[in-house]
């Protein structure tokens, strides 16, 4: 049966089905994600006591500055990753690549900000005693979840210019915008922990 | 095939008012999440006293809090049909 022949409602109920059993899927797609994030949640979460069990109210020797600049780029990062997953829900394709291009830019200064500088910079090589230890470990562990986000926008931004995205279809995108907010998530208590709280060791 | 992407792109009206008020919450969150690190920022320079801690974890999960619900979208997983 071609497609002319089928009556415009049953094609409309055909399509709405389509849009139904696609959202479903979404949901089960979105639910092992945040069983993901739950699973990896942990290892971030060993990664902070472990700062406290073995340093304490002591924290590293730091330049607060860059601090400051790469945790401000990781924030922006994650404003431009909301405005890309809502450009593409609105059926903005470019806007939504434009704001994806911006996030992995910013996602990759981030990387050299804390890998390419701060890890040049600090007074201290990963086997320097305990807050070596913990230092390269939590920035180690948390950049190699940037760099996989990277990866992550680059597959979604090729994917995106083929036109593979619609507004209503774009489960890719959501997946690749909420794994960026985690990683951002996480950064939002690394942070402090690892630059702001607690007296210099010296 | 061109025709179809593009009618399938061109958003409808109430979708414009919608994503336009998305877009203005992202902005929202933002400028919310910026003044938090601002404030965290000069607390752990100051080192003020003992407290300075407390006030920082509690700025910490107020920041996790807004990346949760509106930049994450934590509620969506609860939704039966998933949808935007």
């Amino acid at each position: 049966m071609s497609a002319q022949a089928v009556p415009v409602h049953s094609r409309d109920h055909a399509a709405a089905h389509g849009h139904s059993d696609y959202n479903r899927w979404a949901a089960t797609m979105r639910l092992g994600l945040w069983l993901f994030f739950v699973s990896d949640a942990f290892v971030f979460g060993a990664l902070l006591v472990t700062r406290f069990y073995l340093l304490g109210l002591h924290r590293p020797h730091l330049e607060q500055w860059l601090g400051l600049i790469v945790t401000s780029v990781l924030l922006v990062s994650s404003f431009f990753m909301n405005r890309a997953e809502v450009q593409i829900s609105a059926g903005n394709r470019k806007g939504f690549l434009t704001n994806t291009l911006i996030t992995m830019a910013l996602g990759i200064t981030f990387l050299v900000g804390v890998v390419g500088v701060e890890w040049q910079q600090a007074p201290f090589g990963p086997g320097d005693a305990a807050q070596g230890a913990v230092f390269y470990m939590m920035t180690g562990m948390h950049a190699l979840h940037v760099l996989t986000g990277v990866i992550f926008l680059l597959i979604v931004y090729l994917k995106g210019r083929k036109g593979l995205y619609t507004a209503e279809r774009h489960w890719g995108v959501e997946a690749a915008a909420i794994y960026w907010h985690f990683v951002d998530l996480v950064w939002v208590f690394f942070y402090p922990a690892l630059y702001l709280i607690g007296t210099v060791i010296e | 095939m061109k025709e179809k992407t593009e009618e399938m792109l061109s958003p409808a009206p109430h979708t414009v008012i919608d994503k336009s008020a998305e877009l203005k919450q992202g902005i929202m969150v933002f400028v919310g999440l910026a003044v938090l690190t601002l404030i965290e920022y000069f607390l752990g320079v100051a080192q003020v006293s003992a407290a300075t801690i407390v006030l920082l974890w509690l700025i910490a999960l107020l920041k996790g809090g807004l990346v949760l619900f509106f930049f994450m979208h934590v509620l969506r997983v609860f939704r039966a049909d998933g949808g935007h």
